[in-house]
């Protein structure tokens, strides 16, 4: 038995292998507690990377703090683990410099939306061709349970016992209303659905904001939970206008799992193709 | 020759074209072969009636510091002039205008605070502007007419210099700034006489051959960065560092470079870092609140061993301060600043010239030993304008100083590999094979998070090591003075390092024993230099615009003997007298 | 708070400084301010041609240092020139175009040149020295001239005429008894001056009224009534002050020769009082104005005026009618021999 099943095991592994993904990945064993989303996030992103046949060392992965800030050292390309809340301004930084390569920022709800907020509107405004990866767990899950900018009202955490007192961000609302040029949301429990927007956030040109809804499986076991997600998720009907800034609003403020692209603007330039053009 | 050494300030309100005025005095005089330091201040609130302020001390010998008392002043507003005249030598000069429109208040006319022993020119100044160009604009130019007029200088010339700075505006601008200096000289030709004794008449030195730059630091720093293969500047504006970015704005895009005027100081610096990433080179330049909010990233620098250049032009602190005030008070943070055991290079430069040698060197360092390197410059510095040489663009050799993997190395790559000098071969984005990761956490060679017992300390002095090598780069201490038996040796760093060079030649020509030292990298620390000149020097004094001695207390440990400090914080710069007056109470 | 008395006095002369002294001796809290259109501090005037030719310096004419202003509370306002008075308002107009209130006003303005109706159609190729500033400007055409024409005369002429004897210039006299200033000579005096000057080797003429003076590439040709013709680089004037009050005239104070101020020194405003040269003091006694010369005598009047202003009633007592013997110098003792 145990032959056969490691030899069915083998199998498997060189189908794998033979598909190319893995090449994106490190020998590092990721951190995350067994069960949580980003495995599924990290497995789309290498994916899509793989299918998209970007070279590895043309590809530079730049995190925040948290447990999505671990995400670079499991990924085989640049990996930039930086301090918290600031991958924005350093990603942004590598594109600027060095417009070959294709960066992601990835950061978690606290580390994008609660201590580097601030950047946030800038990079969009700027529409620095770069793609945000938002891993919206809704806790800081690295220090264990606390309330994030993100957590449902009233849902107690270990920094609110009696229940979290602040109204949550609304990120999609957000970047639609700072002007991202392209903005999507994702279920953390549906890879396909996450490749399909990945490929089109990482081929725009321009700052692609893509929030990613997961539950945290170890300090949020009533609320945001795989069970109560999947029952949620609501793909975006195909008629929904991408161009639309109003339908993209409307559908921003119900407030359910709807995932897909909210809005895309192909034709505004990116920052460095205004800098070229008005700056030299 | 006779010696010529006067400071003229020319004070007005914005609007006054005190500023523009003082610039042209400044460009001419260079022109015709003196040494010019010149610094201007101007209100930092708002534009509107604030003070201008432009200062310059003109010699025909080495001018080392801007010189503390004033010899002539131009009034072309009565109060800021009056609130000006505390620094007016007390045999000085003052032009002002006395024929304003209507009689003026008792004591609203600077004519009516002029202390015996000061010489006051009434200038019409208003209506010959008005005569020569229809308009007030011109009082400055009658100003500058009439001090011409008054003090020997060549009236023809400098109206081709009035000339040539007005260039590229149209005829009308031309005319009535041309006019209204003819006015001014002319009126003072035939009406004036002349009772003092000041004059550049006499003594004009032959003017050099080599071509000059009048620049300011914070021109000198924007230059050099930009000739040093410059690619991104992130900056936030803050007194007194905006210029920097201003001028990069305009220079970096014409060379396909970018700058991004970012969200905060956060952000410029991460920026920065992103770059210096990717393997560009980047800058940023702020001020003490700006350094502050930059210092976590700043400490991701040293970390991630990723090079970054940041400029810190200081200011009167700490809060919010005395944004267009003078000090010496973020060494200790420029130093020491940040979480953790983290070693940084630390420039310091003591002239305009240094400002740009110090950025070149900057960006060869901070690219070199991958790591955090900061140019500590002052409001002084920043806004002192000196005619220098044109300074030297950095060779081929120093634009790319990048230690890269060899092709064996990138088999197994090890992005922090221990090596002998520290220096772990980089490999820049984009290289096959270098693929790794880079983190602000502790790490192993190959950068995974480690937190055993034996990384920490290992990577820790290797952090530390490494960046010794920038000690044998950079320029070695300056000594001025005998090389032993000294009474007194004055050390001295950034800004202050002119004044008290100036105050120890002039303490040396009265007869006392004194020495001079300065360096311009202050980490890691040239202990070995500066242990000798103390050893040389019976006591030591370290002159400094901060309050608790922060240069003294970083030297004291190296030190055998304890030291004896002059410490202001008065927001001024620190001159040449303050400090001859605390050698000569020493020497006493 | 009611504002503090602001007693203002102009000229910086012998009698304005003892007016300030005297001020402050008598009031520790008042704003004293001496206005002076001389831009160089209170000086011995007797001094200045040996400054003119370059023999002492600046200190050497001081007569005391600023510090002593400062040290009294004395604000002293230098080169600056009061254009008019308004003693309505009490209001000064300073020509730089600031006023400045007064409480109390003391006017010793000391005098201006004083200039031969024969002369005034020269009065632009003529130079003056009746204090620092023109002192100054005269300074370097004195160095540079080879042969000086002086026009005489006062006391100031003959210790010119000494001092420029010791720069070897080559020196034309010409000296009026009649307009002599302050004492009129005599025959005699005039024979004794002419004989003593040949013997130093100076050409000294009484009396001899100039018919034209010309000037022709800073050449300067003198034409006298008795026919001489005198060729100089220079030409300077020496008869003596007239009270300066040309700023006055007009203001409602009234003048006559000088400002005219009873045996009190006051004007006709009861806050402005007038002393030293400048001054025209009324004698009850002799029924007659008066006008006081000398140092000692601008000293003494300054300090009653001010005492006066403060409240005292001090009179000053009338000289001689014959006032030879009232200059500071003694006269009789015939001076010029040692000349």
């Amino acid at each position: 038995m145990d032959i056969l099943k490691n030899s069915y095991l083998d199998e498997e592994l060189e189908a794998v292998k033979k598909q190319g993904f893995l090449d994106y990945r490190t020998s590092q064993l990721p951190t995350w507690c067994p069960g949580c989303g980003y495995f599924g996030i990290t497995h789309a992103i290498v994916q899509t990377c793989n299918d998209l046949q970007l070279k590895k060392e043309e590809v530079c992965v730049v995190s925040g703090i948290g447990c999505a800030g671990r995400y670079p050292i499991f990924m085989d390309v640049y990996g930039f683990h930086t301090v918290h809340g600031r991958s924005l301004p350093i990603a942004a930084g590598i594109k600027l410099s060095r417009e070959e390569l294709t960066v992601f920022a990835v950061a978690g709800d606290g580390d994008a939306l609660g201590i580097g907020g601030g950047h946030l509107p800038h990079t969009i405004r700027r529409n620095v061709d770069i793609t945000l990866f938002l891993f919206d767990n809704s806790i800081y899950g690295l220090t264990k349970g606390q309330t994030s900018p993100t957590t449902p009202l009233n849902q107690a955490t270990n920094s609110h016992l009696k229940g979290n007192p602040d109204t949550p961000l609304k990120p999609v609302s957000l970047a639609l209303a700072y002007g991202a040029s392209f903005v999507a949301r994702c279920y953390a429990g549906d890879v396909d659905g996450m490749k399909d927007v990945f490929r089109q956030a990482i081929t725009h040109k321009g700052f692609s904001f893509i929030h990613i809804v997961t539950p945290c499986v170890t300090f949020d076991k009533t609320n945001i939970t795989w069970g109560r997600l999947n029952g949620t998720v609501e793909p975006i009907e195909p008629v929904h206008d991408q161009t639309s800034f109003e339908s993209a609003l409307r559908l921003a403020e119900i407030p359910r799992l709807i995932t897909g692209i909210f809005y895309q603007d192909k034709k505004r330039p990116s920052y460095m193709e205004i800098i070229r053009e008005t700056q030299s | 020759m006779a010696d010529v050494d006067i400071v003229i300030e020319i004070c007005g309100s914005a609007g006054d074209g005190t500023i523009s005025s003082g610039e042209i005095l400044s460009r001419f005089m260079s022109s015709q072969g003196f040494e010019i330091m010149s610094f201007d201040s101007y209100p930092s609130e708002i534009r509107g009636f604030g003070k201008c302020v432009a200062h310059s001390r003109i010699s025909n010998k080495k001018v080392l510091s801007p010189g503390k008392y004033t010899d002539i002043l131009i009034a072309l507003n009565n109060a800021h002039a009056i609130s000006q005249l505390h620094t007016l030598r007390e045999t000085g000069i003052v032009i002002f205008d006395n024929k304003p429109p209507n009689y003026l208040e008792e004591d609203q006319s600077i004519a009516g605070w002029i202390e015996p022993g000061m010489i006051s020119y009434g200038i019409p100044l208003l209506n010959l502007s008005q005569k020569a160009s229809g308009s007030a604009r011109g009082r400055n130019m009658v100003a500058l007419g009439a001090l011409a007029a008054i003090f020997g200088i060549d009236g023809e010339q400098m109206k081709s210099a009035i000339h040539a700075r007005y260039a590229k505006k149209n005829k009308v601008v031309i005319d009535s700034n041309i006019n209204s200096f003819a006015e001014g000289f002319t009126w003072a030709q035939q009406h004036v006489t002349k009772v003092d004794s000041y004059t550049f008449g006499h003594s004009k030195p032959k003017p050099s051959k080599e071509k000059k730059a009048i620049i300011n630091g914070n021109q000198a720093v924007a230059q050099a960065a930009i000739d040093s293969g410059l690619h991104l500047y992130a900056g936030y504006p803050i007194t007194p560092a905006t210029k920097i970015m201003e001028i990069v704005s305009r220079e970096l895009p014409k060379k396909g470079g970018v700058m991004v005027q970012t969200e905060d100081e956060i952000s410029a610096i991460g920026h920065v870092i992103g770059a210096g990433y990717a393997g560009k080179r980047a800058m940023t330049a702020t001020s003490g609140p700006g350094f502050c909010l930059m210092s976590e990233l700043a400490n991701l620098a040293v970390m991630a061993e990723v090079p970054a250049v940041l400029v810190n032009s200081q200011r009167g602190g700490p809060s919010t301060g005395l944004p267009t005030r003078n000090e010496q008070s973020d060494l200790n943070i420029a130093l020491f600043g940040g979480s953790g055991d983290s070693p940084r290079i630390v420039l310091a430069p003591t002239s305009v010239n240094e400002c740009y040698t110090c950025t070149t060197l900057a960006f060869y360092l901070a690219e070199k030993y991958q790591t955090l390197v900061i140019i500590l410059l002052d409001f002084f510095l920043s806004n002192s304008i000196r005619n220098i040489t044109t300074p030297v663009p950095p060779k081929a050799n120093q634009l790319n100083s990048n230690v890269a993997p060899t092709k064996t190395a990138l088999k197994d790559y090890k992005r922090y590999k221990l090596t002998k000098n520290g220096i772990s071969p980089r490999a820049i984005p984009g290289t096959p094979g270098g693929m790794c990761i880079s983190t602000g956490l502790e790490h192993s060679e190959h950068g995974h998070p480690r937190y055993d017992r034996n990384t920490h300390p290992a990577m820790t002095e290797k952090r530390f090591n490494k960046i010794q090598g920038a000690l044998s780069e950079a320029p070695k201490p300056r000594w001025v003075g005998p090389k032993k038996n000294v009474d007194i040796g004055v050390i001295a760093w950034g800004s202050t390092a002119g004044s008290a060079h100036e105050a120890v030649l002039n303490a040396r020509k009265e007869g006392i024993n004194v020495a001079f030292m300065s360096t311009v990298i202050l980490s890691p620390f040239p202990v070995k230099e500066i242990k000798k000149f103390s050893e040389a020097c019976s006591r030591i004094l370290v002159p400094e615009l901060n309050y608790t001695g922060q240069f003294a207390n970083v030297l004291s440990p190296h030190l055998s003997r304890s030291i004896e400090r002059l410490n202001m914080v008065t927001g001024l710069p620190i001159s040449a007298e303050d400090i001859l007056e605390k050698i000569r109470d020493m020497a006493r | 708070m009611p504002k503090k008395d602001h007693y203002v006095i102009i000229g910086n002369g012998p009698a304005g400084n003892s007016a300030a002294d005297a001020f402050r001796a008598n009031d520790k809290d008042a704003r004293v301010t001496i206005i002076s259109d001389e831009a160089f501090s209170f000086f011995y005037r007797h001094k200045l041609p040996q400054f003119v030719a370059g023999n002492i310096g600046e200190d050497d004419l001081k007569v005391r240092p600023y510090s002593v202003y400062k040290e009294q509370n004395i604000r002293l306002r230098l080169g600056q020139c009061v254009d008019r008075i308004d003693p309505e308002e009490k209001i000064l107009y300073l020509r730089h175009m600031e006023k400045v209130g007064y409480t109390k006003l003391v006017i010793a303005t000391g005098g201006s040149p004083r200039i031969l109706p024969s002369l005034t159609s020269f009065e632009k190729h003529l130079r003056f020295m009746t204090g620092y500033n023109n002192a100054i400007k005269l300074m370097p055409e004195i160095q540079k001239a080879k042969t000086i024409t002086i026009l005489g005369g006062d006391l100031i002429s003959f210790e010119l005429v000494k001092a420029l004897r010791t720069m070897k210039k080559k020196i034309f006299f010409i000296f009026y008894s009649k307009c002599f200033w302050p004492v009129e000579l005599t025959g005699n005096m005039s024979a004794k001056i002419c004989a003593n000057m040949k013997k130093k080797n100076i050409e000294a003429y009484a009396d001899d009224t100039v018919e034209t003076l010309t000037e022709k590439g800073n050449l300067y040709t003198l034409k006298t009534a008795s026919g001489r013709t005198f060729k100089s680089d220079l030409v300077c004037c020496f008869l003596g002050l007239v009270p300066n009050i040309g700023y006055i005239i007009g203001s409602g104070i009234d003048t006559e020769r000088g400002v005219l101020v009873n045996e009190f020194m006051q004007t006709n405003y009861k806050d402005i009082y007038a002393c030293g040269d400048c001054a025209q003091i009324y004698d009850p006694k002799l029924k007659d104005y008066w006008i006081s010369i000398g140092w000692s005598n601008a000293g003494l009047q300054g300090k009653i005026a001010a005492m006066n202003l403060l409240g005292s009633s001090k009179v000053v007592k009338p000289l001689p009618k014959s006032i030879r013997d009232v200059v500071g110098i003694k006269i009789q003792t015939s001076w010029w021999d040692h000349f």
